[in-house]
């Protein structure tokens, strides 16, 4: 056993999802990312003399949401509180944030890492706003501030220290991605810095009651860097402790070029930030009938979707997934199967033929010409055995974006590849294949039953896809076994 | 031109065609021009102000109803309200310079009434001063005696009243910043219910008790631009939605009422013995005219200042944080690096006594100081709130001298702050639990200086208050 198995992995999370609100957090900026530097912005993000902040409703209605939907006790008194600290890309020198009540409080998320299924407990939820940004690298002797990101929305979640192993984390942020975009509170784009998170790192003895001392990652914003950051900071913590040392509670910095991480920040070096409550902010009362009314316009959520697929519609794992990922196709999905009772056949064209559609279109379900109708009525022309599976993708699917207001019957009828069941017509076939290849026959004959998908690709080649393979394949051994 | 103490003696007189807006502007004008030496006015608008009195004239010639309530009255406005294109630098080199993108709700209601702004006076800086000498622009003088102060920290708005050079002044109160300067000089002084009045546009010092407050020769013009300023606004969550009274058309009052007063606060050592005895001569008029006046208990007298100087100091703190020399204002030309635009830019542009309540203010927020300090001023605060409130139930107001003393000599206080903060000990009360308070004038002390006192209402009763301080001033 390498000393590394005798440790574990101890990592708690705070994830910063940035808001897809139209305005700031505490005034009417606009929020859109990509602006020229210094654009978003006013006398109030500038923190001009004399400016007050107001609350974004939007912002409020997005936590409630996302601590509905993590089980949280939503807080109907929180409060706003002051984080001061001095820097050039803080215009107040404070930041706007809860400290000591926050929106919503508790909650758990179940993740499925390593086929096994974990549960990350939620401490709480808080609102607070984004600073702004500093470049320190364009010139040598100046640094540039960017004030557009100062005021934007944010929503921290903070967990227990639950995780186990990097993987989990990196599982848990995309499902923390997945949720947010179900609730459109987030586009959840990691890119963009749209998600971010800090891990609180520590090792202790497999077995051991207490936590080991931690250190903090800041400001993770790929999900790569993040496993590969909490991965190096395991294994020195192990390494420094194997060699007698002591890990010291750290604020540190990950550097994705080396790898490494580097303290940025000693506890003693540590801010002192001086929260107390806001006073330029009334507390945020929330009444049951604001909650009631967040709670009727919650979607379903990808997890209970999930259940849904797998259970009352018998899909694998695999393909609930797939469906679960982007709201818009699990929706699509529920739509599609109240049309139709072929569950699996519907999740298959789906998968198989709607999205790449979509993708190669860059186009999204929202936009997607045909009616679920007519996608039930195209599944049951395939489970009528009226077209063989490969014809309808193939022919009939384009044939029907191209006109959606026609049936797939009437399509399938027009292009002539409606399947033929008839014992004359297949009897034709039959014949005509058999007589065309006797050598085959004889070798069929003799054993090699294996031929037989020859002999039915030939029939169906020669019928333009119209043979009805079932009928075909049980004629084709009739015969051949009689001769 | 005789001098106009209201609004209403101004209006008449333009009606009479005895004067307009121009030749009100020039009279003022060559008031703030004979009064230089009292150093009120760190910009006068003249120019502006002029202008603005002609189109106000020919608006009010062609038809005399589309002009607004306030045609007629001048205002001076203290150094820390925003006036949009107007220099404000609350009396600090930090702000030097700066120039207001926007106006303060309160000047814009006043603006859109048709009032003429005609210059900007000076203040202790940020606000923080009980003597107007605490200021980038040097000391005000009070007009009663120029070798005294004004109070602060809204010292030349007082002083711009006192000496005839508008009609009115806005100010701001955080501690009796309006009030004590309004007592200092012989006027008026109103600060409103906490909320009444946006602060939108009042630079901040300390936000939970910051108030933008009136200084005028009337009740009834103090009630007017109540009145108009007062209200919900979308730009400070902290302003009432709760309605708006006619304040000024509701002065008459003819009710019996019942006022308290604080024996510990009218015994207390550090009451100059003719503030007292003007003010208890002032409680036998009271109850002469048949009003009930009481001694009540009031145990937290003491607690109040340190509590006060803990809270105010906390939220100052970080209210000026803003102020870092990247944005505006002043950035020290002395600064070679990151760091140092900070530290220098900062430690040049505020005065000492702004640094002091900076650091007072920092330490008690800091951790490991924060729970004897801050959560117990808290505490206190919230204690207080309560005592206030319980008052309230059995009497209509409360009655305290406005200040201990009559103005000081300039210069005594500026070396001993502690002495300077316990001064502020009548008029913290109503800033500490949000409650509307007037300073009125009671005549004159044996020493020539003028008295104020002082009455508090229950939150929300700035028409009560107004109506019985118009009926007992």
């Amino acid at each position: 056993m390498s000393v590394y198995e005798k440790y574990e992995t101890v990592v708690g999370l705070e994830v910063h999802v940035q808001l897809s609100t139209k305005s700031k957090a505490f005034c009417a900026d606009d929020t859109r990312f990509g602006a020229r530097p210094n654009t978003h912005i006013s006398a109030i993000s500038l923190a001009y003399p004399g400016t007050l902040p107001r609350l974004n409703k939007k912002q409020v209605e997005s936590a409630v949401k996302l601590g509905l939907a993590i089980g949280s006790k939503i807080n109907q008194e929180s409060r706003f509180d002051r984080k001061n600290y001095f820097y050039a890309d803080l215009p107040k020198g404070y930041q706007i944030t809860q400290d000591a009540s926050p929106i919503c409080i508790g909650g758990q998320l179940t993740i499925n890492a390593n086929d096994a299924e974990r549960t990350i407990r939620i401490h709480h939820i808080h609102m607070e706003e984004d600073a702004g940004k500093s470049i320190h690298d364009m010139s040598p002797k100046s640094s540039f501030i960017d004030l557009n990101r100062a005021g934007v929305p944010l929503l921290e979640i903070v967990t227990e220290p639950d995780f186990r192993s990097p993987e989990e984390v990196d599982v848990f942020m995309n499902t923390i991605r997945q949720l947010v975009r179900y609730l459109e509170i987030s586009d959840g784009n990691m890119e963009e810095g749209s998600m971010r998170c800090d891990c609180n790192v520590s090792v202790r003895l497999k077995g051991a009651e207490t936590y080991g001392e931690r250190c903090e990652i800041k400001n993770m914003n790929s999900m790569r860097f993040a496993r590969r950051a909490i991965s190096y900071e395991v294994k020195r913590q192990i390494d420094l402790i194997e060699a007698g040392g002591k890990v010291q509670q750290q604020t540190l910095n990950f550097d994705p070029v080396t790898g490494i991480t580097t303290p940025l920040r000693d506890k003693e070096d540590a801010h002192d930030y001086r929260y107390f409550p806001e006073p330029d902010l009334p507390p945020v009362h929330l009444s049951d009938s604001f909650i009631n009314n967040l709670k009727t316009q919650m979607p379903p959520l990808p997890q209970e979707l999930f259940k849904q697929f797998t259970s009352k519609f018998s899909l694998s794992d695999y393909d609930a997934t797939l469906l679960t990922e982007e709201k818009e196709t699990a929706l699509f999905y529920l739509d599609l199967v109240k049309n139709t009772p072929h569950h699996k056949a519907a999740a298959n064209l789906l998968i198989n033929k709607i999205k790449p559609y979509l993708n190669e279109q860059k186009s999204s379900v929202a936009t997607f010409p045909l009616s679920v109708k007519s996608l039930a009525d195209f599944i049951q022309l395939i489970e009528d055995g009226k077209v063989s599976n490969t014809i309808a993708y193939q022919r009939i699917f384009p044939a029907l974006i191209e006109t959606p207001t026609q049936t797939p019957l009437a399509i399938a009828e027009k292009l002539n590849l409606i399947q033929n069941a008839d014992e004359d017509f297949l009897q034709q076939l039959v014949q005509e294949v058999i007589k065309k290849y006797p050598d085959k026959v004889t070798t069929y004959q003799k054993g090699k039953k294996g031929l037989i998908g020859f002999f039915m690709g030939e029939v169906m080649r020669l019928s333009k896809g119209k043979a009805d393979p079932k009928a075909t394949n049980a004629l084709l051994r009739k015969v051949l076994e009689k001769q | 031109m005789p001098k106009h103490n209201t609004l209403k003696s101004i209006q008449a007189a333009i009606q009479n065609g005895e004067t307009n807006g121009v030749s009100l502007v020039d009279y003022y004008l060559s008031k703030i021009e004979e009064t230089k030496e009292l150093n009120v006015y760190v910009e006068v608008f003249a120019a502006e102000a002029k202008e603005r009195a002609k189109v106000l004239d020919q608006k009010y010639k062609k038809d005399p109803t589309t002009v607004g309530r306030l045609y007629g009255m001048i205002l001076s406005i203290k150094d820390v309200l925003c006036y949009e294109g107007h220099e404000v630098t609350a009396a600090s080199k930090i702000l030097e310079g700066f120039i207001a993108p926007y106006s303060a709700t309160a000047i814009q209601r006043l603006l859109d009434e048709d009032v003429i702004i005609i210059g900007r006076v000076n203040c202790d800086q940020f606000a923080m001063g009980s003597t107007n000498e605490n200021s980038n622009y040097g000391p005000t003088r009070n007009a009663a005696d120029p070798t005294k102060v004004p109070g602060g920290s809204s010292g030349a708005s007082a002083v711009s009243v006192q000496a005839d050079t508008c009609l009115a002044s806005l100010g701001s109160d955080t501690g009796g910043s309006v009030r004590q300067p309004a007592s200092f000089c012989g006027i008026i002084g109103m600060k409103p219910t906490y909320g009444r009045i946006s602060r939108y546009g009042l630079l901040a010092y300390a936000s939970s008790f910051d108030q933008i407050g009136i200084l005028s020769n009337s009740v009834e013009d103090a009630a007017l631009l109540l009145e108009i300023m007062a209200g919900a606004d979308e730009f400070d969550s902290t302003a009432s939605q709760s309605p708006v009274k006619a304040y000024s058309k509701q002065l008459s009052f003819d009710k019996k009422v019942k006022i308290a007063y604080f024996d510990t606060a009218l015994n207390h050592p550090n009451l100059d013995a003719g503030v007292k005895e003007e003010t208890f001569t002032f409680i036998s008029k009271l109850k002469e005219m048949g009003h009930t006046v009481e001694a009540v208990d009031f145990e937290y007298l003491d607690y109040i200042i340190p509590a006060y100087y803990v809270l105010t100091t906390a939220e100052a703190s970080s209210n000026l944080s803003r102020f870092d020399g990247i944005r505006y204002g002043y950035r020290s030309p002395n600064a070679t690096n990151f760091l140092e635009t900070y530290t220098k830019s900062r430690t040049e542009g505020f005065s000492e006594e702004v640094k002091r309540r900076i650091m007072l203010g920092t330490f008690v927020l800091s951790s490991g100081y924060y729970d004897a300090y801050y959560t117990k001023a808290q505490k206190v605060r919230r204690l207080i709130a309560e005592k206030t409130k319980e008052i309230f139930s059995t009497y209509d107001f409360i009655l305290m001298p406005t200040a201990p003393s009559t103005a000081w000599d300039i210069g005594t206080m500026s070396n001993d702050p502690v002495q300077m903060y316990l001064a502020d000990i009548y008029t913290v009360q109503a800033n500490m639990v949000g409650i509307p308070a007037i300073a009125i004038p009671l005549g004159k002390h044996e020493n020539g200086m003028p008295i104020g006192v002082q009455l508090m209402a229950d939150k929300w009763k700035e028409a009560e208050l107004l109506s019985f301080a118009q009926k007992i001033s």
